[in-house]
């Protein structure tokens, strides 16, 4: 008691004078410098466009990315917890809310004025800067007739032809949590997928990327698997127009990418001036154009044509299927441990 | 030199590298291996617990894992030293201002992205693939041999056999060309003149390519996860699964650390077969292998010389194929209008590729960075690997294997888990000026191969010279500039050639270590072909192939490939 006290009158004696302010590191100084850690290619074009260049000209800091895969960064920001050398990392889905429950990184707040206008699905784990849903994709010149449900996998004219995602990872992750749903799991009753995405054996593959299904399209290894929408739309418009991005009757799997700051970060404004920026109408057009990723914010018009081809509106939106990443994450070791051993391997 | 106690000292540079920048992410990974908890913010404790090592030996899965690793990892060597001999002695008999085009032939796999050479096997094994229609062409049934062992197999040999035929490359060309002649004068056919001379009087090469290509081969995932299509499983892709997606440092650490062992292992086993085969290095006699009967001898010997010459040209012809089909597919890629990289078909000419890496100064800022990198390491490793191969091939000190096979760990251990043991130390490591803490990790990781071959080409040092110097008055210092350092320049020049490639590569670990005061090229191709791989990095390869030429040109003028003296 005469503790709480004292750190009382003492805390409040100091901080009266700063009320007004969060912490001294709360606003942007000139000459500070932003360390990203995020995906290199058009991301990184779109990014330096429409975020950093803006950053450095109006505020004149320095914003320096660290390019590099998902796994390296994350590994890098746990291995950093409270002291990190990133100020924000990009991460996926499930990754982005771990880290947020594992105190890595921090949770969305309203600091950051553009995040009013996410749709909820996604403002967790972080800023959800895309959406980039999971689905079927196949080759309409090897299947039967279209495919429309998830339980088409399982039809007989896709025997021994379907291309599985690896798990874990976004695809794989989707996968075997749409095989659950609809052969009456879910992600607290698993049992069903294994069984069932067992039964599909032996699979023309196991893909662990979208570049290696995408050779495996070409060389016709298979007729169909599991993959982002976005990515397969443009290979199929540049390189091989009998691959369908269908959309099934059951929905589309949520998958995000999400924008993290992390915690510790000593440059909490500028970070946030960041995001705002990620969360910006011309940037996410620009996403939406050049990359086919779905706006995550709800002020966003674009013209038919491409609206067709993304994911835009409530109701699409409110279609994708989520699923309680909490049980998802705490079960990952084991089911991928079963993954190995009964599906891949 | 010649000092015999002085050989332990010429080893403790190398040493005391390994000691400061090794010892230290190997000590981690051994600490985390023997955790309890696989909860990765438990706090490292110092009482070693057992549980993950159980775990390895009673699960099945695990177990099986660690075997066909190393059954694959002994089939690749086997598979690069049966390709490897024709190419080398390829190499050895062109002329000599053809070496150095010879040379980029060998190395095209080493410079080009992996997942382009993976494409590459794919386009060879596909149901339509070249081989399948070769084998419908001479009315055989098609076959399926993707997505299984036989294409990570051939994958992972595509790409070491470049170390083996490098290995065994400077103890040809060493080789005393009038030993053959004697052979044939002697009514030795090729074959026989292959097996009783050639062969034995390259195992110390040969011994550096085993190891080499085992060590390699056994820790590599990346061809696995490429061209296994996920149902081929090695130890590698364990340690990433484990480590990286799951974050079990615990369990990711103790497999890692029993494949250290089983590496250790079996570079001691082929260290110990090559010192069997080769008694007079350490001056004991030979020992005889009971004699075949007088018949089946000659049967055999006329069996051999008859289907020895077509068999060395079919293996010749399979092995150029394997290591050239990818800069076809390279430098025919680079050119096309596709934004893929990864594209079996042609979509049209393009130069834009090539505008898109030439005119972007943060392409070009990469590459000066893994430039000044690779050539930093390149030089500190020739410092300290060339007086330790000195010890190695020269002293007769007490544990002179297992200190060699200590000098190989850094390849033993899978490079995610040195990237994982780095993590650790981060906090330490970002003290350090950036390019010198990453310059000390690739001297460790590059060093290795350097010793290796060094090793062999001071075995096969003409002693007999620098005592002659000697005996003319010559001191130790003087021995060794004018007559040691020219005999081995071209085993210096080759060591050089592969330390810098490997530098100039490594993305594993460097992926791990990478801030924002330096980042190098393989490692922005890397998270560019995270997000999908974009023909500029076929562009990258093409330019690196053609500066790679120019390189061994210029440097076949400084340092000549082959022993000019002989010409």
């Amino acid at each position: 008691m005469t503790c709480l006290t004292r750190r009382l009158i003492l805390g409040a004696g100091a901080a009266a004078p700063f009320a007004f302010m969060r912490s001294p590191v709360a606003q942007i100084q000139r000459g500070q410098e932003l360390t990203v850690g995020v995906w290199g290619g058009a991301q990184e074009r779109i990014l330096r466009e429409f975020v950093a260049t803006p950053l450095e000209q109006q505020h004149g800091v320095k914003i320096n990315f660290v390019l590099g895969g998902t796994p390296e960064r994350r590994a890098r920001a746990y291995a950093e917890r409270g002291r990190p050398s990133f100020d924000i990392v990009y991460l996926n889905i499930f990754e982005s809310r771990q880290a947020v429950r594992d105190g890595v990184t921090q949770a969305p707040t309203d600091r950051v004025p553009n995040a009013a206008n996410l749709y909820p699905a996604a403002k967790l784990g972080g800023y959800g800067v895309a959406f980039n849903p999971v689905t079927i994709v196949y080759d309409r010149r090897k299947v039967d007739a279209p495919m429309t449900s998830w339980k088409d996998f399982w039809r007989a004219d896709l025997r021994g032809k379907v291309i599985w995602p690896t798990y874990p990872g976004a695809q794989g992750t989707s996968a075997l949590l749409m095989a659950a749903k609809i052969w009456g799991g879910s992600e607290n009753d698993i049992e069903p997928a294994f069984r069932q995405i067992a039964a599909l054996k032996p699979f023309a593959a196991i893909q662990g990327s979208q570049d290696q299904l995408f050779t495996m399209f070409d060389q016709q290894v298979g007729a169909a698997s599991v993959e982002f929408g976005s990515f397969t739309r443009a290979y199929a418009e540049a390189r091989n127009p009998n691959i369908v991005i269908a959309d099934p009757t059951e929905g589309q799997a949520l998958a995000t990418n999400v924008a993290c700051i992390t915690v510790g970060t000593q440059k909490q404004a500028l970070a946030e001036a960041w995001v705002n920026l990620h969360l910006s109408p011309e940037c996410q057009r620009a996403y939406a154009e050049r990359i086919y990723y779905s706006p995550t914010i709800r002020n966003l018009d674009l013209p038919a044509d491409l609206r067709a081809k993304l994911i835009m509106g409530e109701e699409a939106v409110g279609r994708l299927v989520d699923f309680d990443w909490d049980v998802v994450i705490r079960n990952q070791p084991r089911w991928s441990s079963r993954f190995t051993r009964e599906i891949a391997g | 030199m010649n000092s015999r106690a002085a050989a332990p000292l010429l080893a403790t540079p190398y040493l005391l590298w390994m000691l400061a920048a090794f010892a230290a992410p190997l000590g981690v990974v051994a600490l985390l291996s023997v955790q309890e908890s696989p909860e990765i913010f438990a706090p490292l404790s110092f009482i070693p617990s057992g549980v993950q090592y159980t775990d390895l030996a009673t699960d099945p899965f695990s177990r099986r894992t660690i075997l066909r690793t190393l059954a694959l990892g002994a089939s690749v060597t086997l598979a690069s030293a049966i390709l490897g001999y024709p190419i080398a002695l390829w190499l050895t008999r062109l002329p000599p201002r053809w070496r150095p085009l010879g040379f980029a032939c060998v190395l095209v796999p080493l410079l080009t992205n992996v997942v382009v050479r993976s494409l590459g096997i794919i386009l060879l094994l596909a149901p339509g693939g070249l081989v399948s229609n070769l084998l419908a062409f001479l009315g055989l049934p098609r076959v399926n041999l993707l997505f299984g062992w036989f294409a990570v197999g051939l994958a992972l040999t595509q790409v070491f056999l470049p170390y083996m035929v490098l290995a065994l490359y400077d103890v040809l060309e060493a080789q005393e060309k009038r030993l053959a002649e004697a052979a044939a004068g002697l009514g030795a056919g090729p074959a026989v003149t292959f097996f009783r001379v050639t062969l034995p009087l390259s195992l110390q090469g040969l011994r550096a390519g085993l190891v080499l290509v085992f060590l390699l081969a056994s820790t590599a995932y990346v061809s696995a996860t490429l061209v296994g299509g996920r149902q081929v499983m090695v130890s590698g892709m364990v340690v990433l699964k484990e480590g990286l997606e799951i974050l079990n440092y615990p369990a990711a650490s103790a497999l890692a650390m029993v494949m250290l062992g089983a590496s250790v292992l079996g570079t001691l086993l082929i260290g110990r077969a090559i010192l069997l085969a080769t008694p007079w290095t350490v001056g004991r006699a030979p020992r005889r292998l009971p004699a075949l009967p007088p018949a089946l001898r000659r049967g055999l010997v006329v069996a051999l010389e008859a289907i020895g010459p077509l068999v060395s040209r079919l293996l010749l012809g399979i092995a150029l194929l394997l290591l050239l089909f990818p800069l076809v597919l390279v430098a025919v890629s680079s050119f096309n209008d596709s934004p893929q990289a990864t594209v079996a078909q042609w979509l049209g000419f393009t130069w834009r590729w090539y505008a898109a890496v030439l005119g972007n100064e943060r392409y070009l800022g990469d590459a000066w960075v893994s430039l000044q990198l690779a050539l930093a390491a390149t030089g500190v490793s020739l410092l300290i690997a060339l007086p330790a191969a000195l010890a190695l091939a020269r002293g007769t000190f007490p544990g002179r294997e297992a200190l060699a096979a200590f000098f190989m760990l850094p390849l033993a251990l899978p490079g995610i888990a040195i990237g994982l043991g780095m993590l650790r130390l981060l906090q330490w490591f970002t003290l350090l000026p950036a390019f010198l803490g990453i310059l000390a990790v690739h001297v460790v990781l590059v060093a290795p191969f350097m010793l290796a071959m060094l090793r062999a080409s001071v075995a096969g040092l003409d002693r007999g010279l620098e005592e002659a110097a000697s005996g003319l008055g010559a001191p130790p210092l003087r021995v060794f500039q004018r007559v040691v350092l020219p005999q081995l320049a071209p085993g210096i020049a080759v060591a050089c050639l592969i330390g810098f490639l490997i530098s100039f590569g490594e993305v594993t670990v460097t992926a791990f270590l990478t801030t924002a005061r330096l980042q190098t090229l393989p490692v922005r191709i890397y998270a560019e072909a995270a997000f999908s791989l974009e023909n500029t990095v076929n562009a990258i390869s093409t330019v690196f192939i053609l500066v790679t030429v120019l390189l061994l040109l210029a440097m076949h003028r400084l340092v000549p490939l082959d022993r000019v003296w002989r010409r």
